[in-house]
């Protein structure tokens, strides 16, 4: 297989980016946009990436694994083809979310953090997604589409059942989306 | 006189075109950006004096004052937006980025020649991917019309803003954690002083302002601080943008008067509770505030009053011994962020209470050990107790590990996981002991001894409250 490199877009946005932050500073300020943009690229950061990431903006791999691994949005595994993220933080809580994130579970044979058998669907319970008057909420990324996610707002039983048949067939039901 | 007679921000809010610089400038946008670039500095930050407004993120510290700890003589001064709204029952600045961008963008421009900023940043939470597009987008074109970028309108004004994502990390909405977060590092806090005005971003001055309170900064160049502050109640200036969610038949996001109490906003805004039922317990400003109990919201949802209404009881370690927030001072609740969180009276209050220590843990950064070990701990007493694992003296074991947390740590996280904790025991105490009870009587006849453990897969018991 051939080696990783980071993508024309990826070093366009590096170059736009740069001049925004003061001289000596900006390698390091874009090591987050930068993940998030290797992450888009590659669906997960593993070594390789890192070792680019830390090479193109000068920093160290360990500089790098530290910041990816303290936020929780970096993948460190491949998520499925979708990563279906459902809240179940308090406001979420009390309108069922547990319901909720429990029919997932059952449908999808997984448990919290895991991908289902067929590689479709990765599966996380999440924190607060500042949704709260209209949980129980759910958000939906797919691997190659930076224009995903979307949000899924006011879940019950039936509205996740339909979203999990959507992706089961291989589609986000961005319909059913905010 | 109604609820909603006066709008400074949510006005145009579920206008589909309303987030469209044309549509925003046709209702008298960007004048105001426009007038403060002929204005001194001194008198944009004498009219927020005025005004009252106090910081919309938490803390509600007066604006005014934070601004005017950026020493006179400083070369390099950054204002960061913290646009990374992530406490729990909070989602008004979720609103304000998607249905108003441009006021953000038209305050920051007001916010930057008051303290001479050149580079201002807007640090927005990952998760909210939609709303970085629409405030990209509306930066874009203000860049477009020459209203960033070099030489603002025309003037001698020269401001560049440049959004920058976080990654999904609770802690990096604390301030310092969040100019971390920017400079390419993990979100840890830091200690202060030096406060973020002396020393921040880069070791520079820096102003790090909520969206909501920069969003209000037009109305105040347009209609002057007076006005703004005869909104208000006492030192608190404005309107307020509260988040209301759970067990109401209307959650959503209301502008509002700081005068209006607890019982108002639930009955006369809200629609009262879902199904006709009685209240249990409301949070008022996000998680990390002590919740109040069902006779203690004919209190003004405001500032000073949430702090010293002698109709909030005040927190407790165990029965009868008051929680000391420093210097002798006592807690009841504060206003915090604004996120309101109703219960009604079927809600298991110890697994909700569960929940919000769960998250905590989930969310320590991990670098002081009070909070790295105690939130911990706290999730997994509070687990046992909720799902019928508790044991005697399991409820004073939560009060003593929250007392130990709280003002021993860097940052406010520890105090935000101790103090909800406290209130929750102190107000609905005969609950968790009930709790407790009910989980002896069962385990006595149980050949199995209950776990020493929380559960490694706590959901699978289910974790609705």
């Amino acid at each position: 297989m051939a080696a990783k490199q980071l993508s024309n877009e990826i070093e366009a946005r590096i170059r736009q980016l740069w001049p925004r932050f003061p001289e000596g500073k900006a390698g390091r300020a874009l090591c987050l946009p930068v993940l998030y943009m290797a992450q888009e690229q590659f669906g997960h950061v593993d070594a390789e990436v890192i070792d680019l990431i830390a090479a193109r903006l000068e920093l160290t791999p360990a500089h790098v694994t530290g910041v990816s691994t303290f936020y929780f949005m970096i993948n460190k595994d491949r998520p499925g083809r979708y990563h279906l993220q459902v809240c179940t933080n308090i406001g979420c809580q009390l309108m069922g979310a547990y319901d909720v994130f429990d029919r997932c579970k059952a449908r999808l044979g997984v448990s919290n953090r895991q991908t289902s058998r067929d590689d479709n669907v990765t599966l996380t319970e999440v924190e607060c997604l500042a949704a709260c008057g209209f949980g129980p909420v759910a958000q939906i990324a797919e691997r190659g589409k930076p224009e995903i996610p979307l949000y899924f707002e006011n879940l019950d039983l039936k509205k996740i059942d339909a979203i999990l048949d959507a992706l089961a067939e291989g589609r986000v039901p961005t319909e059913l989306g905010n | 006189m109604g609820w909603f007679d006066v709008k400074i921000i949510s006005e145009h809010f579920g206008v589909p075109e309303a987030k469209r610089l044309e549509y925003y400038e046709s209702k008298g946008g960007y004048l105001n950006a426009r007038k403060a670039t002929a204005m001194a500095p001194e008198s944009i930050a004498a009219e927020v004096q005025a005004s009252n407004l106090r910081g919309r993120g938490g803390a509600g510290f007066p604006t005014a004052m934070k601004w005017s700890f950026v020493p006179k003589d400083a070369e390099t001064v950054y204002l960061v937006v913290n646009a990374d709204e992530s406490e729990p029952g909070t989602f008004k600045d979720r609103h304000i980025l998607f249905w108003n961008p441009h006021a953000l963008v038209e305050g920051m421009i007001i916010a930057s020649i008051a303290l001479k900023v050149r580079n201002a940043y807007v640090y927005i939470r990952g998760e909210m991917a939609r709303e970085y597009r629409v405030l990209q987008a509306a930066i874009d074109e203000a860049y477009a019309k020459g209203y960033l970028g070099e030489r603002i309108f025309g003037s001698g004004v020269s401001l560049d803003i440049t959004v920058y994502r976080g990654l999904g990390a609770y802690i990096c909405g604390e301030e310092t954690a969040l100019l971390s977060s920017l400079e390419g590092g993990r979100g840890w806090p830091r200690l202060k002083p030096p406060f973020p005005a002396v020393k921040g971003l880069w070791g520079q001055p820096t102003i790090v302002n909520n969206v909501e309170t920069i969003a209000n900064l037009p109305w105040i160049v347009e209609h002057g601080g007076k006005a703004f502050a005869d909104l208000g109640v006492g030192r608190s200036g404005g309107l307020r943008i509260v988040s209301v969610c759970g067990h109401v038949n209307k959650p959503g996001v209301y502008e509002l008067p700081l005068s209006i109490t607890g019982r108002q906003l639930i009955d006369e805004v809200c629609g009262g509770v879902r199904g006709g039922r009685k209240v249990k317990g409301v949070i008022p400003g996000g998680v990390s505030m002590p919740v109040l109990a069902a006779d203690e919201l004919d209190v003004p949802f405001e500032f000073d009053a949430l702090q010293k209404d002698e109709r909030i009881r005040e927190v407790e370690v165990r029965p009868g011994q008051k929680f000391d927030l420093g210097g002798g001072r006592t807690l009841r609740t504060m206003a915090g962020s604004g996120g309101v969180v109703v219960m009604d009276d079927q809600t298991d209050i110890t697994k909700a209470a569960w929940r919000i220590v769960h998250f905590f843990a989930e969310e320590s950064c991990g670098q002081c050990t009070p909070c790295r070990e105690g939130t911990g701990w706290l999730a997994a007493v509070a687990h046992r107790i909720a799902f019928d694992h508790g044991r005697a003296g399991d409820v004073d074991l939560l009060a003593s590990i929250s007392d130990g947390i709280a003002g021993n740590t860097i940052c406010a996280l520890g105090d935000a996981a101790a103090w909800p904790t406290l209130a929750f025991v102190t107000k609905y105490r005969d609950e968790f002991d009930a709790k407790v009870r009910t989980a002896s009587l069962h385990h006595r006849s149980s050949p199995h001894p209950a776990p020493s453990h929380a559960p490694a897969a706590p959901h699978d018991e289910g974790g609705g409250a």
